[in-house]
């Protein structure tokens, strides 16, 4: 068992790093706020020539070919950054999704679907509301047994407001036209809620780790009692408890996308390990930091909530905590096997 | 020993298989081992910064359990604060005179040796002047007191230093440099090399049977730190397979050994304070066999120990805190 990155995972890495933050600053992300258009294809179509979003297709179709946990450690840093297009979805929700999908609808989904050139949205009982699809070309929806890819102008909605002004989210009202189907639905649906459930881990990782970084930016800067109140222990301790919380939660996103890789038969139980460790990380992350800021973490003016925003809608879909805790907890009592320390290597 | 060299009685294997011989060990259920202190502590440390003939000779017997190694760090004076550590040891020729007193000293109560830190350089401050020690504890003016724990068992004890001779070379590394030495070595305790997660795996499963046996008897609030549990001890194995295979690559454990014991620190205890509540009323029952009540009850007490010994986690937060966040003091 080998933990360490390769280079080519870490250059993937290091490629959204560094282009996201000169594109995406948080006055940026404020400019798409204040215009009431989050999505800013200029920086979409820039994702799309640095080759991320077709990063993860086969060679033979343009793409890199690059594995899951490649795909997590690009997008811990789309969550770091508080990215609004949805890049994390198109490569964890439609690339890595397709090779399952019957011929059916993946033939649809193939002819629609431009990478980089148009996107793809997705809806699912765990995230109900589709983000984006004014943008997209199409929607690929899952329902309660079966689901379905639509073209945009077939489908009639209305937009929902989020509480993050990132994410733009639409009600679906009726669909006229699709292409349906049910064929091999429990292992579909599952498959898809366990990539909902790792691409929102992956990036309640990353913007857990940003809020740390900013808290303690501010606790070096601000000063009381004639010094930086992060000298103070009740301030060191609230972010040391982050900084725990984080450690441990990020292993558990690369083991669920190294479970994805090879195809390992418990790696939805791996998915909803880590949703929950970075929920419950990310939940500590908007406590402290919001505490460690005092009243100016409470101000618009201050950057940390757009972090925060984000953190609390990706808590909430593609299953909470406590939903996630529901499938550890079936997972683990459904098989006779041993339970504990078992057969890791 | 899996780790160590063939030729200091050890298997000379990689870190990965000392992880796969830990899960196996905890798996068997096998005995807390007495030399804990010697083979996962003062070994390495020996390894890093010992002479030849210091390997030679106390590798090898630590190897075999003929010499049991408690540890000499806190002092009356020195607990948290341990660079303010006054016991002496002056340099009169071949060999060190030691004056003074350590306590809370694990396992001193049945060892052999101790190891600890000595202020050999009487004029010094803090962490200067303090060197690296190994001490017979069959020495003449060495007295050794044990303390009840509040498990009622003699693991720590006092040691009282009275014109105690120990050979020069019985320092370790250079005279003056027991802080960076020591520093090592408290390292490993937190880090990887005392707490393998094994041990925490194996009590989250034990956790999570007892749970489901009882289920219809207790609160079904519970089921979610049971969960908890699992979800904590898989992570920390990760995290510690993470380390491992981050050093086989040539790295180095620093102060993110903070972060992992305050994690399994404060896992370990409500992993068993979940199974108290579990118990109910059987909770109390100290010599009751049922669903293991004795043991988890004897768990639940030697969890309290984890928050405090090899640095307590405030420590840990504040070396957190400063060398990873980079607050100030």
């Amino acid at each position: 068992m080998n933990f360490n990155f390769t280079e080519e995972q870490l250059q993937f890495k290091n490629t959204v790093q560094s282009f996201l933050a000169d594109e995406c600053t948080p006055d940026s992300i404020r400019d798409g706020w204040a215009a009431k258009k989050p999505f800013n294809n200029d920086r979409w179509n820039k994702i799309a020539d640095l080759g991320v979003l077709s990063s993860n297709l086969p060679e033979k179709d343009g793409g890199f070919g690059i594995d899951q946990v490649a795909l997590s450690l690009m997008v811990e840093e789309m969550g770091y950054a508080a990215l609004p297009e949805p890049v994390a979805e198109q490569i964890f929700l439609i690339n890595d999704l397709m090779p399952l999908l019957p011929d059916s609808i993946k033939g649809e989904i193939k002819n629609t679907y431009q990478t980089g050139g148009n996107f793809i949205s997705v809806a699912h009982p765990l995230s109900p509301n589709p983000l984006f699809l004014n943008d997209a070309a199409g929607l690929l929806l899952f329902e309660e047994d079966s689901y379905q890819f639509a073209l945009k102008e077939d489908i009639d909605f209305i937009p929902l407001v989020s509480n993050d002004p990132s994410r733009e989210l639409s009600k679906l009202n009726s669909i006229k036209k699709s292409v349906s189907s049910s064929e091999e639905f429990e292992k579909i649906n599952s498959a898809v809620a366990a990539r909902g459930a790792l691409m929102s881990g992956c990036l309640l990782i990353g913007l857990a780790q940003k809020m740390l970084d900013l808290s303690s930016l501010y606790a070096l800067d601000r000063t009381q009692f004639g010094k930086p109140i992060g000298s103070f222990q009740a301030i060191k301790h609230m972010l040391a408890d982050v900084a725990v919380k984080i450690e441990f939660a990020r292993p558990t996103v690369f083991r669920a996308a190294h479970s994805l890789f090879e195809n390992n038969p418990k790696s939805a139980l791996h998915c909803a390990h880590a949703k929950y460790m970075s929920a419950k990380a990310a939940e500590l992350a908007c406590k402290n930091s919001i505490q460690a800021h005092g009243a100016m973490g409470y101000t618009w003016e201050m950057d940390l909530h757009i972090f925060m925003r984000k953190a609390w809608s990706l808590m909430a879909c593609w299953g909470n905590e406590d939903k996630q805790q529901d499938i550890i907890y079936k997972t683990l009592t459904s098989s006779e096997e041993e339970l504990g320390v078992l057969y890791t290597f | 020993m899996v780790t160590w060299p063939k030729e200091y009685g050890g298997r000379g294997l990689d870190l990965i298989r000392w992880l796969i011989f830990e899960e196996e060990y905890y798996r068997a259920e096998a005995p807390t081992r007495v030399n804990q202190n010697g083979v996962f502590l003062l070994g390495p440390t020996l390894m890093e910064f010992g002479t030849h003939e210091q390997k030679s000779k106390f590798l090898n017997a630590m190897a075999t359990g003929d010499h049991i190694w408690s540890q000499g760090w806190s002092e009356p004076g020195a607990g948290s604060d341990m660079a303010a550590i006054r016991t002496t040891a002056v340099l009169d020729g071949d060999h060190y005179k030691i004056n003074g007193q350590k306590t809370w000293s694990s396992r001193a109560a049945y060892a052999d040796w101790t190891f600890g830190l000595f202020r050999t350089d009487l004029e010094s401050e803090r962490h200067r002047g303090l060197s690296f020690i190994l001490v017979s504890l069959d020495t003449p003016g060495v007295t050794v007191r044990p303390i009840p724990q509040l498990d009622g068992e003699p693991g720590f004890a006092e040691i009282y230093f009275d014109d105690v001779i120990v050979p020069r070379e019985n320092l370790l590394g250079e005279d003056g440099e027991g802080w960076k030495i020591a520093m090592a070595t408290a390292g490993f305790e937190r880090g990887l090399m005392l707490r393998s997660p094994a041990r925490f795996q194996q009590t989250a499963a034990k956790l999570l049977k007892l749970y489901y046996k009882n289920k219809d008897q207790c609160s079904p609030m519970l089921q979610s730190k049971v969960v908890e549990a699992w979800a904590e001890s898989e992570s920390y194995a990760l995290s510690i397979y993470h380390t491992a295979s981050k050093m086989l690559a040539g790295g180095s454990i620093g102060s993110e050994s903070s972060l992992g014991k305050i994690f399994w620190s404060e896992l370990d205890h409500m992993m068993h304070q979940t199974a108290l509540k579990i118990l109910g009323a059987s909770a109390e029952l100290a010599d009751s066999s049922e669903h293991d009540a004795a043991q988890w009850i004897k768990g639940f007490m030697f969890s309290y120990g984890g928050p405090i010994y090899a640095g307590t986690n405030e420590i840990q937060k504040n070396i957190i805190a400063e060398r990873l966040l980079g607050l100030p003091k």
